[in-house]
């Protein structure tokens, strides 16, 4: 069998590595992407809360296919129970609510639909698409391009490329395949748990509460899910607790100041994964290599949301692997140091910021005084004055 | 610190909910990995860190050191 060419592959194909390819083809690169799931999404690992500016910015049109419930705005509490509300139906109700004329700030997706959507939009732009199909290995070749190793279906080959895309998320194998520095520490991956419950009201809201005692080094989470279910999870540190997530979930729900709110939840679904509240990585190159997304841990270290920064960076690296590619410049680290530097430009360098303003919260050793700082960062990142207001 | 012994994990998979964030943790060269987004479970493991057990947020990764005594297993 022929080795085939193409200008970049892609492996993993999460909201990061479909938006990469599908902006890529549509600049008119020869793009294969793969993924070795046979459904992508699936097993869950994510809330799925998503702004409607981050879709439209990265050119994917809210759908209905991918769209659980739409969100109105925030709902921060302290660990006793108080609230800063930010709902934008009150704040701007010209443009926000369920009215004509009016829009939702952002969507709970349901992240099998909605990878499955952005998949499905790379391959009407042109991307050759296969499930099923595992990244093994990559060498650089002598020609200035690579080699990646496949398999599908028990298949192992080989194909040409000039720039192999990591988007292989949280535990990616392309970044240490390319020897990059990709291990986060214990205490910066937060161990998260949810569970989709029946039985549970929301109000178009994202609920956040933060506090020691219910999540520590993390957050709780109760968030609207659709078809009146939702989704109730956490986030902890593990260097801070000596219980698992699920514990920490199971106190939540029967002690917390909701226990009656809950008092009738039924379990729909388990879900789980670890978080980043990290930075990004140092290098996300090397030679003929970029990563992306959770595989570059482009996180926001304060909420650990994921899939807004996943899209913001697939359309950064699809724009600029076309640019680079097109202009007959060679895909070597040197020059793919400018794909990071674009990206650090963006965005990367607030999201450092947001980092050190995490990491001097955490440094705290006054419980009190951190979760103070916590309550309020949170109900300021959220407001519409912050300056993180897109990262 | 005392040179730490290598150790085996073991998942309960039946508690397992295939997160991989005990794969994310792991600060293993890549490979160190089962078809099922955990950490490996059939390779003595000389890092021995414990992060994957401590991450994981059902509690299902277990360990026997592969050097030792009572109930610990040789290979």
């Amino acid at each position: 069998m022929p080795t085939i060419a193409y200008d970049i592959v892609i492996i993993g194909s999460g909201p990061a590595g479909a938006t990469t390819a599908r902006v890529a083809s549509e600049r008119g690169l020869k793009v294969l992407l793969v993924d070795k799931r046979q459904e992508l999404g699936a097993p869950i690992q994510c809330s799925g809360a998503v702004s409607r500016h981050a879709l439209e910015a990265a050119g994917v049109e809210p759908n209905q296919e991918f769209i659980q419930e739409a969100i109105y705005g925030f709902g921060i509490y302290n660990q006793a129970g108080e609230k800063t509300t930010i709902d934008y139906r009150q704040i701007k109700p010209d443009e926000y609510g369920q009215g004509e004329g009016q829009l939702p700030l952002g969507y709970v997706v349901d992240r099998r639909r909605f990878d499955r959507y952005l998949m499905t939009q790379a391959e009407r732009a042109g991307v050759e698409v296969q499930l099923k199909t595992e990244g093994l290995g990559y060498e650089s070749t002598i020609n200035g391009g690579c080699a990646v190793q496949l398999r599908h279906f028990n298949n192992t080959f080989q194909v040409k490329a000039q720039i192999l895309v990591g988007a292989d998320g949280l535990q990616s194998q392309v970044g240490k395949w390319a020897g990059l520095q990709t291990h986060i520490k214990l205490k910066e991956l937060a161990s998260c748990l949810q569970y989709v419950v029946d039985g549970v009201q929301t109000d178009g809201l994202l609920e956040i509460i933060t506090g020691q005692h219910w999540a520590p080094g993390g957050y709780a989470w109760v968030f609207p899910k659709g078809h009146g279910y939702a989704e109730i999870g956490l986030g902890v540190a593990r260097n801070m607790t000596k219980h698992d997530a699920r514990w920490h979930l199971e106190q939540f729900i029967l002690h917390s100041f909701f226990k009656d709110r809950f008092k009738n939840y039924r379990i729909l679904e388990i879900q789980g994964g670890g978080v980043p509240l990290a930075a990004p990585l140092k290098t996300q190159y090397a030679d003929n290599l970029i990563l992306v997304g959770d595989a570059a841990r482009h996180v926001n270290p304060i909420t650990g949301g994921g899939i807004h920064t996943a899209l913001h960076g697939g359309l950064i690296a699809g724009n600029f692997l076309a640019d680079l590619l097109q202009s007959g410049q060679k895909p070597n680290k040197q020059n793919l140091k400018g794909y990071q530097d674009q990206w650090l430009e963006a965005s990367g360098n607030a999201m450092w910021k947001l980092y050190r303003e995490k990491t001097a919260i955490f440094r705290n050793k006054d419980i009190a005084q951190r979760d103070n700082l916590l309550y309020k960062t949170m109900s300021d990142y959220f407001s519409p004055y912050s300056e993180y207001k897109k990262i | 610190m005392p040179k730490k012994e290598p150790v085996v994990f073991q998942i309960g998979w039946n508690a397992c909910i295939h997160c991989g964030a005990c794969v994310a943790v792991c600060p293993h060269k890549p490979g160190f990995i089962t078809a099922f987004d955990t950490i490996a479970v059939d390779t003595p493991c000389d890092i021995a860190c414990m992060a994957c057990e401590a991450i994981c947020p059902v509690s299902t990764i277990t360990h026997q050191q592969v050097f030792g005594q009572k109930q610990d297993i040789w290979i």
